[in-house]
């Protein structure tokens, strides 16, 4: 069979479409990490003490366990919220489509530090929630959501919802709407057709969105540490303490490797039993899912109050950015003691800041470029590849996914260097484009499940060459991959602050690392105006966007 | 022919985003600190005189960390002079071998406090761990918390804590919660007993933490919404809350002391300009500016001369103040922070 030689003439073209991803990984990922991973093993003579000390504590051992276990429950969490939004989502018209993807992307346009604040108002003992819940006499004494368990839940799910959100979306799509009129047809009742249609059908999405969900978890640590207590210490806490504080890069990269390892077995175990192959559904639209009378009223309502809860959760700690922003003491003191409009004028006043927003903007325009091509090109080269290679590119492809963001940083600060490419634009997002691949990589990857292969071989046989096919057939079939893959690249790149520590200077420096800046030695308000702005601008062009679409 | 033209366009960009960068020339100086409020301080209280007097250019970058400081002294091609962090970061770096060591010869640091001084820094201000309350719920003319023996104490002041989830400074003020006479503190700490001592006193207020803070915001917000009734916390982080209208009062009495330095980065292109810079830096006169832009204490006994009387009270290190105050041992804590927060961590996250 050919399938066992990867060199063989067929499998070229695939080979050449993953070329430039697989490139850029080893030069720029696998190269200068393997530096870093090789002072786990001692600096100068082999030794394993770093890996004893990682192994042998219970501390460590703890902490790895939380991490896997906050990635866990976090998953399962997001795929609980985001369900019924998503299916809500996948019935409803475009433009109401246009909202709810706002309202999922909306955490992103505020800092983790404004949107933790704005968690901690709510939610703390004499929190807005709290007081209502005693007012309405649910309960006496106040729930502690915060600092615990329940509080990096929270947190967490708020912020990575949008991952989970859009893959279940894209299932929900490709399922055929025909599919419940015939199984109403045939008897069966309106639950009966969502546990025997639906919810197989929509399992591809699930799976996908939760692997990314639990992958991108894994590396989390500032909302945990901010709203959670010492039990939702994560490793890559350590790791980054154990980097910067300490110097101690063997111990850095002995509790990445065994993270790594970790994380590629458990990515193994699911490939096997789920397969990634399977993960994305096969099937071809029929007529789309429509909210209408093939299900019961009931089951309606129970959806419609689920995506509605789901969408206050997540627009409630944004509602709170706003009179927030003009506070007088917007982090310590919720309701305002007196307000005022000093953090607007510092934004004014101060160029640093919109200097950084353009400069976050065309960073993060470049990633979503560059990481599209290589994404796209590589997702269409493993589909036609042929070879029992292909799980291992396909792992391999992920793992930028896995490794802690602070390894990364070092390794290409240290291989950007002697380029003398520190500082620069491009440097930094190429940066984000490794980070932000993989997305690109699983959503292309998904859509290209429902593309028919035998279209494209049909238009090739009409005399169609590759890339007319490719813009008239291929392009419009994985299009919704492609949005999906570059909102996840854009939000990637415009939220990255770990990268852009490492990787620019003061010229070109970011938005998230002039916020983080800011609050190094001091919480500087100005960052709350900052987010009401994001928030506000990105309301408006929403609404436009919807107004100019009604006059069509 | 369009991908050739691709190809020319690309290399001159490379090229043109290369050779932005710039050389360091000798009237120049590179310096890092941490960028918002604590580096607008430095700005307005010495670089800005420092440029007018020497006429020497500062560029200012921000985010020394020491991993980065690492990377760029291991692949030598080091672009920064000046760099930032607190003692624990100091000794550190040292011991990495990332900083220039010091010399009397280089920076007079003769009217420095004695005790303040490092061998690879100049100490450039004082600031402290304190334990504050709130007003609200312990207020004026009741019985108020005045030693961290109270905040150890829910009997008698009962409510909430924070502490922070870090070992260093909570294990000072265990030992001196546990009755460990201020100067005897560090010297306990070293011992075997006195660290099972600190622990098993952590372990009687767990219980009654709400919160173990990781930033220095965190213990500020919860006294003032209420979350907790008494915190430890940066006496400066108090400071502002209190400005803010906060109902909070910090108590001085056994502050934990530390100290904020300036170094050298090992082969720094301009170290002549960053020795007068670090010389300026800890005179007295620019040691007597701090006080205005934040709540630090200067490093020199000179400088409280030209500072009002009405501001010692909030300044760390205050004559008054002082004496109610332990500095914190970096050397021992670099040489034990590992272990012990691995410890730590094992007991409040129990």
């Amino acid at each position: 069979m050919g399938k066992s030689n990867i060199f063989s003439e067929k499998n070229r073209g695939p080979l050449l479409a993953l070329a430039p991803l697989l490139i850029m990984l080893l030069v720029l990922f696998v190269w200068p990490i393997a530096g870093i991973f090789e002072s786990s093993f001692g600096e100068d003579v082999f030794t394993l003490t770093s890996y004893q000390r990682a192994i042998g504590s219970e501390v460590y051992r703890q902490i790895f366990y939380n991490t896997l276990e906050i990635a866990a429950v976090v998953t399962i969490g997001a795929i609980i919220v985001s369900y019924p939004f998503a299916y809500v989502m996948a019935t409803v018209s475009p433009s109401m489509v246009k909202l709810l993807t706002f309202v999922v992307l909306l955490p992103f346009w505020t800092s983790a530090l404004v949107r933790t604040t704005a968690w901690v108002i709510l939610l703390q003992r004499r929190g807005v929630v709290n007081v209502g819940l005693e007012k309405v006499g649910f309960i006496d004494e106040p729930i502690s959501f915060l600092y615990n368990f329940s509080g990096v839940l929270i947190g967490m799910i708020h912020v990575l919802m949008p991952f989970m959100v859009l893959p279940l979306y894209g299932a929900f799509r490709s399922i055929d709407g025909r599919l419940l009129q015939a199984a109403k047809g045939l008897g069966a009742g309106p639950w009966r057709g969502f546990i025997r249609i639906i919810l197989p059908l929509s399992a591809p999405g699930v799976a996908a969105g939760g692997l990314i969900v639990f992958m991108t978890s894994i590396g989390y640590y500032i909302t945990p540490s901010l709203m959670g207590g010492p039990k939702e210490t994560m490793i890559s806490q350590q790791i980054a303490y154990h980097m910067q504080e300490q110097l101690d890069w063997g111990m850095a990269s002995a509790l990445a490797v065994i993270l790594l390892i970790t994380t590629l077995s458990i990515f193994a175990i699911f490939q096997k039993y789920f397969g990634f192959d399977k993960m994305f559904s096969g099937q071809d639209t029929g007529e789309p899912l429509r909210q209408g009378d093939e299900k019961s009223n009931i089951q309606r309502l129970v959806f419609n109050i689920s995506a509605t809860l789901a969408a206050i959760f997540l627009i409630a700690p944004i509602l709170v950015i706003l009179p927030m922003s003009i506070s007088e003491t917007p982090f310590i003191k919720f309701p305002p003691n007196a307000f005022t409009f000093e953090w607007f004028e510092n934004l004014y006043y101060d160029p640093r800041w919109s200097r950084a927003f353009f400069t976050s903007l065309e960073i993060a325009v470049m990633a979503v470029v560059i990481s599209l091509f290589l994404g796209t090109s590589a997702a269409i080269g493993l589909s036609r590849l042929k070879s029992r290679m292909k799980p291992i590119i396909e792992a391999f492809v992920m793992t930028p996914l896995i490794i802690p963001p602070i390894i990364i940083a070092v390794g290409l600060y240290s291989f950007y260097a002697p380029l003398e490419m520190l500082g620069s634009s491009l440097g930094l997002a190429i940066g984000h484009a490794l980070l932000a691949t993989p997305f690109v990589f699983i959503a292309v990857r998904a859509s290209l499940r429902s593309f028919d292969q035998n279209i494209e071989l049909a238009a090739i046989g009409l005399g169609a060459n590759w890339f007319t096919m490719f813009r008239r057939i291929m392009l419009p079939s994985i299009w919704p991959g492609l949005m999906a893959g570059s909102i996840f690249a854009f939000i990637t790149s415009f939220d990255d602050v770990i990268l852009a520590i490492f990787l620019t200077d003061v010229r070109s420096r970011t938005l998230p690392r002039v916020i983080y800046e800011g609050v190094k030695y001091d919480t500087d308000p100005t960052i709350v105006a900052v987010a009401a702005i994001l928030i506000f601008v990105s309301m408006v062009v929403l609404i436009t966007n919807l107004i100019l679409e009604r006059r069509k | 022919m369009k991908s050739l033209k691709i190809l020319i366009m690309t290399i001159i960009t490379i090229g043109s985003i290369a050779g932005g960068v710039s050389v360091a020339a000798d009237d120049e100086l590179v310096f890092v600190s941490w960028g918002g409020s604590y580096q607008s301080m430095i700005r307005k209280a010495i670089i800005r005189p420092f440029s007018r007097d020497t006429g020497i250019y500062v560029l200012e970058e921000t985010d020394p960390n020491t991993a980065k400081v690492k990377t760029m002294v291991d692949s030598g091609r080091v672009t920064w002079d000046v760099i930032t962090d607190g003692e624990m970061g100091v000794l550190r770096a040292a011991k990495a071998g990332l900083i220039e060591r010091i010399t009397p010869a280089m920076v007079n640091q003769d009217h420095v406090y004695p005790k303040m001084k490092n061998a690879y820094g100049v100490p450039s201000e004082v600031f402290s761990t304190t334990l504050a309350f709130s007003t609200e719920e312990f207020p004026d003319g009741s019985s108020q918390p005045t030693s961290w023996a109270d905040f150890f104490d829910v009997n008698k002041f009962p409510g909430k804590r924070a502490l922070r989830a870090a070992p260093d400074t909570v294990l000072e003020v265990a030992l001196i919660a546990d009755g460990v006479p201020l100067d005897q503190v560090i010297e306990v700490l070293k011992t075997p007993d006195g660290l099972d001592r600190a622990f098993k006193k952590i372990e009687s207020i767990r219980p009654h933490v709400a919160l173990w803070y990781n930033a220095g915001g965190q213990p500020v917000q919860a006294l003032g919404s209420g979350e907790v009734v008494m915190a430890m916390g940066w006496n400066g982080r108090f400071q502002t809350g209190i400005e803010r209208g906060l109902p909070i009062k910090i108590v001085w009495n056994g502050a934990i002391a530390e100290l904020g330095f300036f170094m050298i980065v090992k082969n720094a292109p301009n170290k002549g300009a960053a020795v007068r810079f670090l010389n300026q830096m800890v005179s007295p006169k620019s040691q007597a500016e701090f006080y205005k832009h934040a709540s630090y204490g200067p490093v020199t006994p000179e400088a409280w001369d030209m500072i009002p009387n009405n501001e010692w009270s909030r300044l760390p290190s205050s004559p008054d103040n002082l004496t109610k105050a332990v500095f914190l041992d970096a050397e021992w804590w670099v040489e034990n922070d590992v272990e012990l927060r691995e410890r730590y961590q094992a007991v409040i996250s129990k």
